[in-house]
């Protein structure tokens, strides 16, 4: 499967057991167990990664997302916008209309992109551009608002997506979080990637 | 990996069991063995009848030296053997005239049954070649045979090893009935 090879933490074996380790623990259970070190290895291994696969297949966003989201309208100015991203410390917000449907994402990126950083969206390239321009960075965007910088249409999950589909969903596009949608369409909840590392540390290992 | 390679190995062989472990599984076959072979040569040789037949000791390897393996495990050991003696007495019934082929026939298709039924019990595959080169005794016996001595032998060895194989607090038996 394709995430899996995206992914590392998917496609990571399992650990390293010598033949010294697995003689050890024959040797600490009590009665003569008639298989030997190489096939434990072989169950194993087969048995930790069919583990991997069906507990990302249980754990589906609605388990691991965040579901009080910071949002914005898509008239919001993007000074409040910014304050608001600041102070709730995120780098990305859904927008969203008054019937709570997300019609675009922001992240910091946007605003780079619009700020002078045509390329790549970097701060860097923010930076290089104001150096040589002598002007304020946030000039070009004053007065604008989320619908203006928006990345539209979204990219969503829905809440019964799998950890291994949203991984996909991230690394595929290349976003750092994804609004989770109900069947209507309306805002629900936000999966970013320290959502997904962190059910990992709590439901696998 | 190639043909010859695989011949060679790739792991190391299991360790060596306790001396406790040993002690245990001497007292179980000792017993178990004690048991039907009073029965036969007290009781039922007088009466030209058999309880105890060779696959018995293989029998008692599993039961009592190896009480975890699935191979142990009594809907192996009571299955195994009534399964392969039916064969055997079969295959012996119908090629009797070709000894040879009757002997690997009883062995080879008892593996197969026993596999296919989930009974795998390596005792059973004696008992198929026993039906097939024991005595006219044995062959006298029809499919009796896989009742008295078969069937009854694994059930009183069975009976044994619940009893032994659950008196010391370290070990337990059976790992699963069906």
């Amino acid at each position: 499967m394709t995430s899996k090879d995206q992914c590392g933490i998917f496609g990571a074996s399992s650990v390293e057991m010598s033949d010294e380790d697995i003689l050890a623990a024959m040797k600490s259970i009590s009665g003569y167990i008639d298989i030997t070190p190489s096939d434990f290895q072989e169950i194993y291994g087969i048995a930790y990664r069919h583990a991997i696969e069906r507990l990302s297949h249980l754990v589906k966003a609605e388990d691991i997302m965040t579901r009080k989201v910071v949002s914005v309208g898509p008239d919001t100015p993007l000074s409040e916008a910014a304050r608001r991203m600041d102070e709730m410390n995120v780098s990305g917000v859904p927008v969203v209309d008054e019937t709570q449907t997300v019609v675009g994402v922001i992240s910091e990126r946007d605003f780079l992109l619009k700020m002078g950083a045509e390329k790549n969206g970097s701060f860097m390239a923010v930076i290089a551009e104001c150096l040589s321009n002598r002007g304020c960075v946030a000039m070009p965007i004053k007065g604008k608002t989320a619908k203006d910088i928006m990345t539209s249409p979204a990219i969503t999950a829905q809440k019964g997506n799998t950890i291994s589909e949203l991984s996909k969903m991230l690394a595929e596009h290349r976003i750092n979080r994804v609004p989770v949608v109900d069947d209507k369409g309306r805002l629900a909840g936000i999966v970013s990637r320290g959502d997904i590392v962190e059910s990992y540390c709590a439901k696998v290992f | 990996m190639s043909f010859f390679r695989k011949m060679r190995g790739l792991t190391k062989s299991p360790p060596r069991v306790s001396l406790f472990e040993m002690v245990w599984s001497w007292i179980g076959s000792f017993l178990g063995i004690a048991v039907i072979a009073f029965i036969h040569y007290q009781y039922l040789d007088s009466f030209d009848m058999a309880l105890i037949i060779g696959s018995f000791g293989a029998s008692a390897v599993l039961i009592y030296g190896a009480v975890r393996s699935p191979l142990a495990q009594p809907r192996n050991l009571i299955g195994g053997h009534v399964l392969s003696a039916i064969i055997g007495v079969t295959v012996y019934k119908i090629f009797s005239g070709q000894m040879w082929l009757a002997s690997a026939l009883a062995v080879s298709t008892a593996i197969f049954i026993m596999h296919a039924t989930k009974t795998l019990h390596p005792p059973g595959g004696a008992t198929a070649l026993i039906a097939v080169i024991g005595s006219n005794k044995i062959h006298g016996l029809g499919y009796l045979y896989a009742i008295i001595p078969v069937g009854l032998g694994a059930l009183v060895m069975l009976i044994i090893a619940l009893i032994i194989n659950n008196i010391p607090e370290k070990r337990r038996y059976p790992e699963f009935w069906l």
